[in-house]
């Protein structure tokens, strides 16, 4: 009896119709398909993408060049340089991060006692030429400056959790 | 009367099946695999003597990219071998996030296998379905590190931060209007864990579906069905471990004969196969995703309940916290000290093995009370499997080899390391 | 828990009498140390034995103890001085992690290799198929020769490399590097260029120093 049932199950291709049946049920469903550029899949407040510097509300640049992010960095990717600025304070002449080596692990902003260096939700960023991905410190603060709204408003959310 | 002879065939490094970067030598008579000779190594880095150059906390976001299909389980070793060796007492709410997360990256990694072996054997539906589930955990992923893959969310002594109380939102489009959104959201309303119990609900049917398109299908079945048979005593011989193993009918699971974290409070079978055929390896891993997906959603009715601190208090091992830090001049140099020189690891030798989705992944840790380890070396457990091609292959033809090669999960990250 | 390695211990001890060099018990973790000659047999008796039963070869890794307890090191390389102790009476070493998954237990075994100049070992790839590869992996990266072995050839690294990178006298960056010449249309080698810099250094501390 078995045999001649499964035999109807082969010979019927069953199995293959209720395959079909699921692929078919699919072609009628909500289409789970989001269709980038025009629209973007939801973003964590923790996500980690391109880095930036931030400043204080009043200009300042946070970063105080204690060097933290350079030593904690897996990769090497930062390099900094230190001066004492006319005024006596501590500060960066060179910050350089080498986004080619960066494995955007988050450590940076981890180790950063000031909040100064953060990574943002930015991920579309490209280079067309060798070099285009070696991020200095204007760069850096550039994109801190257009993202601070964002940025700031990631930490708040975050505060708690740290 | 022409002369016949075996030729050799190169498979890869660039064939898409051969899942990466694996350059396969084939020895063919006709269409039947003579000797297949693997050369790998395309992926090596050399991760073991970067990590001897490292302090222990830099070689975190490393493990990820081992197997990079599994993240945070490679994670997991490699942390919780610092831990063994260092006495580093771990929260019990850190202990329950590893289990769910490391149950997480197990349907992670068996959705990418079934889609990609799917596709390796003509089932090209598999991979879409499989990826828009695995687009919801990476969602979690995200959520809870702020990566989708390489997470570096574990650390010595516990987790990096608790689970987020919201999650990230779609937000209106020209192709997806205010009340589509809506639909969207639904399940994005309440914190992490309220999406992940609404994913573990919905998950089993979703299983219940591959299983409607694979497991009775008669392709499928021809191609995997007697495919790379491996009898228990040779798979020991060979070191398979995971569902490599338990295909072949061991019941070895380290989850249940070893039990790290809270694997022992939680409630869960291990299934076996019978024959040591790809079809079983297959029903295994079908199987362990459902039990995964079981074991989460004990997790989740846990950690609702009890919330407390995700990484240990003793901050020779783990920072303070950023509002102490700021405040309290000794915190302050625990941080410095954390973040430059690391912390020490007395000095000594441990193995901690976990129960990754592949098989036993082990870290092998050699301090010499240094702030880097001595040595480290990470047994993969594809290393083994792979090593074992040649006597799979065997007597087989070319195109069992794909099967075989997808049934074996293989991922460079870890073979090559 | 701790009982059982007690036990078992012992029981290793019996049965392998003369061979065992030494015998540890830390953080839950038996260290058994066999000497190179008569591993062989050693290692046929712990598969093969009633009472021992490891029938897997869970992971088979080179070792090389050459810079064992240097208290610091710059750019990378290892720096020693007096103060600085090595345990290890021999340069390179093999550690088997053997389990047994009939009595859920394991084991690691050492053995040291005896010439530093040209390290010799035992191959067990009669008595463990697994240790095939290893054994090639240990091979390619410290330079030890697995006698016995049927196919000692490199594994991981390039093909026609020179060296054994593992080794802790092999710089972290290489010796060569390889690039794409337009004038000659092939890949060339090169001697590297990279700096080596390391930003922290590795340090040694007083004895117990992370404990509180």
């Amino acid at each position: 009896m078995a045999k001649i049932s499964s035999f109807f199950k082969s010979f019927l291709l069953l199995e293959l119709l209720k395959g079909m049946a699921v692929t078919g049920k699919h072609f009628f469903a909500h289409k789970v398909t989001v269709q980038y550029p025009d629209e973007k899949t939801p973003q964590s407040f923790r996500f980690r993408g391109l880095h930036a510097q931030r400043r204080y509300p009043n200009g300042e640049e946070r970063c105080i060049a204690c060097k933290l992010c350079e030593a904690v960095c897996p990769a090497l990717a930062i390099k900094i340089e230190v001066a004492e600025r006319e005024d006596g304070s501590r500060r960066t002449t060179q910050y350089d991060i080498d986004l080619t080596k960066c494995i955007f692990c988050g450590f940076c902003e981890e180790s950063c006692p000031v909040d100064a260096i953060v990574e943002t939700r930015v991920f579309e960023y490209h280079g067309e030429k060798r070099g285009d991905l070696y991020y200095t410190k204007p760069m850096l603060l550039a994109v801190g400056d257009k993202h601070e709204a964002q940025i700031a408003k990631d930490r708040a959310a975050d505060a708690k959790y740290r | 009367m022409a002369e016949i002879k075996n030729y050799t065939m190169n498979f890869g490094p660039q064939h898409p099946a051969a899942h990466g970067v694996l350059r396969l030598v084939l020895e063919l008579d006709g269409e039947v695999v003579e000797r297949a000779d693997p050369h790998i190594g395309l992926l090596h880095r050399g991760t073991e003597k970067l990590a001897e150059h490292k302090t222990f906390l830099q070689s975190v976001p490393y493990m990820d990219r081992l197997d990079y299909v599994s993240m945070m389980c490679n994670e997991h070793a490699y942390v919780m071998a610092i831990e063994k060796l260092a006495g580093i007492e771990v929260p019990l709410r850190a202990q329950y996030i590893r289990v769910m997360f490391d149950e997480i990256t197990r349907i992670l990694n068996h959705l990418l296998w079934l889609g990609a072996s799917g596709i390796d054997l003509g089932a090209m539906t598999m991979f879409f379905y499989t990826f828009r589930e695995r687009e919801d955990l990476l969602d979690v992923y995200e959520a809870v590190s702020g990566a989708r893959m390489h997470a570096a969310y574990y650390r010595p002594g516990g987790v990096y931060r608790d689970l987020p109380d919201s999650m990230a939102q779609y937000a209106p489009s020209k192709y997806h209007n205010e009340s589509a959104v809506k639909r969207m959201n639904e399940n994005r309303q309440g914190s992490l864990l309220d999406f992940l119990e609404d994913f573990c609900n919905r998950f089993p049917a979703c299983v219940d579906e591959y299983e409607t398109l694979l497991t009775d299908n008669r392709i499928w079945k021809q191609r995997t069905v007697g495919i790379g048979v491996v009898t228990p005593e040779r798979a020991l011989a060979m070191g398979f471990t995971g569902p490599m193993l338990r295909g072949s009918g061991v019941e070895w699971d380290l989850r249940k004969k070893q039990p790290y974290e809270v694997y022992d409070r939680v409630d869960f079978d291990i299934a076996v196969g019978v024959e040591g055929d790809c079809y079983d390896r297959y029903l295994v891993r079908v199987e362990e995703m459902r039990q995964s997906n079981r074991i989460i959603k004990q997790c989740i009715d846990w950690l609702r309940k009890n919330p407390g601190p995700v990484i240990t208090e003793n901050h020779k091992f783990a920072p303070p916290k950023r509002e102490a830090m700021k405040q309290d001049m000794e915190e302050l140099i625990h941080h410095f000290k954390l973040f430059t020189e690391g912390f020490h690891v007395p000095a000594g030798e441990v193995y901690s093995a976990v129960e990754h989705p592949k098989g036993e992944f082990g870290i092998y840790l050699v301090s010499d009370g240094a702030n880097k380890p001595y040595r480290m070396k990470i047994r993969a457990p594809g290393f083994p499997h792979l090593a074992s091609l040649n006597e799979m292959t065997r007597g087989h033809m070319l195109a069992d080899v794909v099967a075989i090669i997808g049934t074996q999960d293989i991922v460079f990250g870890e073979i090559d390391r | 828990m701790a009982d059982d390695l007690n036990k078992l211990g012992e029981s290793l001890k019996q049965l392998l009498a003369d061979k065992v060099v030494s015998l540890e018990s830390r953080l839950g973790e038996l260290t058994l140390v066999v000497s190179a000659e008569g591993m062989l047999e050693v290692f046929q008796r712990l598969r093969d034995d009633e009472h021992l039963r490891y029938d897997q070869l869970v992971d088979l890794c080179g070792m090389d103890y050459s810079a064992y307890g240097s208290v610091t090191s710059e750019d990378g390389r290892y720096l020693r001085d007096e103060e600085g102790v090595n345990p290890h009476s021999q340069r390179f070493a093999v550690v088997y992690h053997l389990l047994s998954v009939a009595r859920n237990s394991r084991l690691r075994v050492r053995v040291y290799a005896q010439d530093d100049a040209a390290p010799m070992l035992d191959s067990v790839q009669g008595i463990w198929s697994a240790a095939n590869w290893f054994e090639r992996e240990a091979f390619d990266m410290y330079g030890i020769v697995f006698l016995g072995h049927p196919d000692l050839r490199r594994l991981l690294t390039d093909y026609g490399f020179v060296g054994n990178p593992f080794r802790k006298d092999f710089p972290l960056s290489g010796n060569v590097e390889m690039h794409y010449d337009p004038e000659l249309k092939r890949v060339v080698y090169a001697p590297v260029t990279v700096e080596p810099r390391e930003i922290t250094p590795r340090v040694i501390r007083e004895e117990n120093y992370s404990r509180r």
